[in-house]
């Protein structure tokens, strides 16, 4: 009988596979060209499996560390950083604009702290979520609708914008690509800054490897590994050390020294080795997918635009900008020798956004806007699902939810103020609209990756009998939603969560991905201390019955 | 979550149904409240929490006797304090 449960069990992750075959062959049936976004949908796949067999969640990494002393996430991550800095100094060589860095300054502290909070009370971060929704979690998964719905709310509430020019951040993404200097926060990446390379010009290997790698990844990650083991780990690894030496040492005197505090170290970062192994190859895979999108990117031209927008285009994510426009309104096509491979229903935000493009308040049309699509090329969750939020509201609620008038924002010089489109609903959002449409979420790349996901964590979670359908209590729905929602807010300020924000900045050469670290881990301490403090309360109602 | 006692210094911890960071806490809460070369049976149903259990009952130097699933998705620990 168990047997035959097991055998359904592995029958039931095939079908997963599967299913993932026959929708990726759909795809590629419909143009050759969709394999870009197919190749999302298996990325998203191996994260899954990596994350599920690791139990690779960045919450614990703070929460299980501030609560009951656990170190293996904390340090999992911090292995995985480092694997995937030292591949970027050659990513950077062979593709050097893969990475658009992201402002740096204190919204990525405060946004990181209230992302903090809001994950200890959800049990997980946003990737997190995703692979526990594949393992049949549906708290998870109320998680996961709550943070994207929090978000595509939060941006269009009338205080946001007011507060966040308070944080200095004003200029929305797609303006700021046209004027970089509409961000009032430095961008750049560490070789750049350090070795001074001029614009134009990439740093060397070399230089990414010492800038990036080293001084923004592998100094910093070691630093907070050593720190944890003295504050944490040592203590009881030396007690359990001396008394073992007590035994066989019969009566004399024993002393630890350097070399056991070596062993205590090596025996912390190996204490989960399938924590360990999935940081390793969460590292490798998410350079691996760097390196497969820019080269599918250069394949299909999606890189090259021409015409005037093209520098705005070139910031603004590639995948959509075959279906951009040029200031005069015809399409841009980026090589007419390749235009025989696009299909006409190429996924352009929304047809609708794509044969009306907005125009600015003289009248003339702007370039690119309404028919470009999210596309980051690496390892990126919640802008893609507060799309997906804003798309349901947008279009399939019947909720009326207005933006500010970008086009009206006394912040911004006139100049700017011309360019912004007039649209008021969350389409024209600068957080998750404005250059970059709304996309249909089967047409979303980044979507498909959390999709994939989701699958990927299914199928092991399924081959393993580990999967388990997990309905929320009252209580457990309430701590969903809670940090869900405040996850939400926490990720747009910091412009990204725990991927984005933290996790691939802090691997490509940005040191404010630490900022956002340092926040969630304030974060996570004080809602720590809250759950404690609830499960003290929730024990003491209850009958031990234990004789002391 | 229910805790009850099975047996002489024996006892079971039923956290299923919970999610991070819930099994962990109580699970360390109970062994908190239970004396030396007590044994702890610990139902979970959240792979995750297995994880941080095994590791948190190593740094502390308690004993995992067994570990093994009862049923698809759950994970029975047996931990002597």
């Amino acid at each position: 009988m168990a047997e035959a449960k097991k055998e359904r069990n592995k029958i039931y992750a095939v079908c997963v596979v599967g299913f993932l075959f026959i929708l990726s062959l759909l795809y590629i049936q419909a143009s050759s060209v969709y394999v870009y976004i197919v190749a999302y949908l298996w990325f998203g796949f191996l994260y899954g499996v990596l994350q599920q067999y690791g139990r690779f969640c960045f919450a614990s990494a703070w929460r299980d560390l501030i609560m009951v002393k656990v170190p293996r996430m904390f340090v999992g991550i911090m292995i995985g950083l480092m694997t995937l800095s030292i591949i970027s100094a050659w990513l950077f060589i062979k593709y050097p604009t893969f990475y658009h860095p992201s402002p740096i300054g204190p919204h990525e502290l405060i946004g990181g702290l209230i992302f903090g909070l809001g994950m200890v009370f959800a049990g997980g971060c946003a990737t997190g979520s995703l692979y526990k929704t594949g393992e049949g979690n549906m708290i998870s998964l109320t998680v996961l609708l709550s943070l994207s719905f929090a978000q595509a709310i939060f941006v269009t509430m009338p205080f946001f914008d007011p507060m966040m020019d308070a944080l200095h951040l004003t200029g929305p993404n797609a303006v700021a690509a046209a004027t970089p200097d509409t961000w009032h926060w430095p961008q750049f990446v560490l070789s750049t800054e350090i070795f001074g390379i001029q614009e134009g010009s990439h740093a060397s290997f070399i230089q990414n490897l010492i800038a990036n790698s080293f001084l923004n990844t592998i100094l910093i990650a070691g630093i907070l590994m050593i720190g944890v083991y003295v504050i944490v780990v040592r203590k009881g690894f030396l007690s359990r050390r001396k008394a073992e030496m007590v035994k066989s040492a019969d009566g004399s005197e024993v002393k630890t020294g350097f070399s056991d505090d070596v062993a205590g170290f090596i025996s912390m970062i190996s204490s989960s080795k399938r924590t360990t192994i999935a940081a390793v190859l969460l590292g490798i895979v998410a350079a691996i997918q760097v390196f497969t999108m820019s080269w599918m990117r250069d394949k299909y031209e999606f890189g090259h635009p021409q015409g005037d927008s093209a520098a705005i285009l070139e910031q603004t994510g590639n995948f959509g900008q075959i279906f951009g426009m040029n200031p005069d309104g015809s399409s841009l096509t980026a090589n007419p020798q390749n235009a025989n491979n696009r299909p006409s229903s190429w996924p352009a935000a929304d047809p609708g956004e794509a044969a009306q493009p907005k125009k600015n308040q003289q009248g003339q049309q702007i370039a690119g806007t309404g028919a470009t699509m999210f596309d980051p090329g690496y390892w990126y969750i919640t802008t893609q699902e507060a799309m997906f939020a804003g798309w349901i509201i947008d279009g399939v609620l019947p909720v009326d939810l207005k933006t500010p008038h970008y086009n009206t924002d006394s912040s911004l010089p006139a100049k700017i103020q011309e360019q912004l489109p007039p649209d008021q609903d969350v389409n024209g959002n600068r957080y998750f609209g404005g250059y970059n449409a709304l996309p249909k979420p089967w047409h979303s790349p980044a979507l498909l990756l959390s999709f994939g996901l989701i699958l990927g964590a299914s199928f092991l979670a399924l081959w393993n009998r580990e999967f388990k359908w997990k309905f929320p209590t009252r209580e457990l729905f309430f701590y969903a939603v809670l940090g869900g929602t405040i996850m939400g807010i926490g990720s747009r300020i910091a412009l990204g969560c725990n991927i984005g924000a933290f996790y691939t900045r802090a691997a490509f050469g940005s040191p404010g991905g630490w900022l956002f670290f340092i926040g969630m881990g304030v974060g996570a301490y004080i809602s720590a201390r809250f759950v404690n403090y609830m499960a003290n309360r929730k024990m003491a109602d209850m009958d031990f019955d234990i004789e002391l | 979550m229910k805790f009850n006692k099975k047996d002489d210094g024996s006892y079971e911890l039923d956290v299923t149904g919970y999610v991070c960071p819930h099994p962990q806490l109580y699970t360390l809460k109970s062994l908190d409240k239970m004396k030396d070369g007590m044994i702890l049976d610990v139902l979970i149903d959240n792979p995750s929490s297995v994880e941080s259990v095994t590791q948190a009952c190593n740094g502390k130097g308690y004993t995992i006797l067994e570990t093994h699933s009862p049923k698809a998705g759950v994970t029975a620990i047996k931990i002597q304090k």
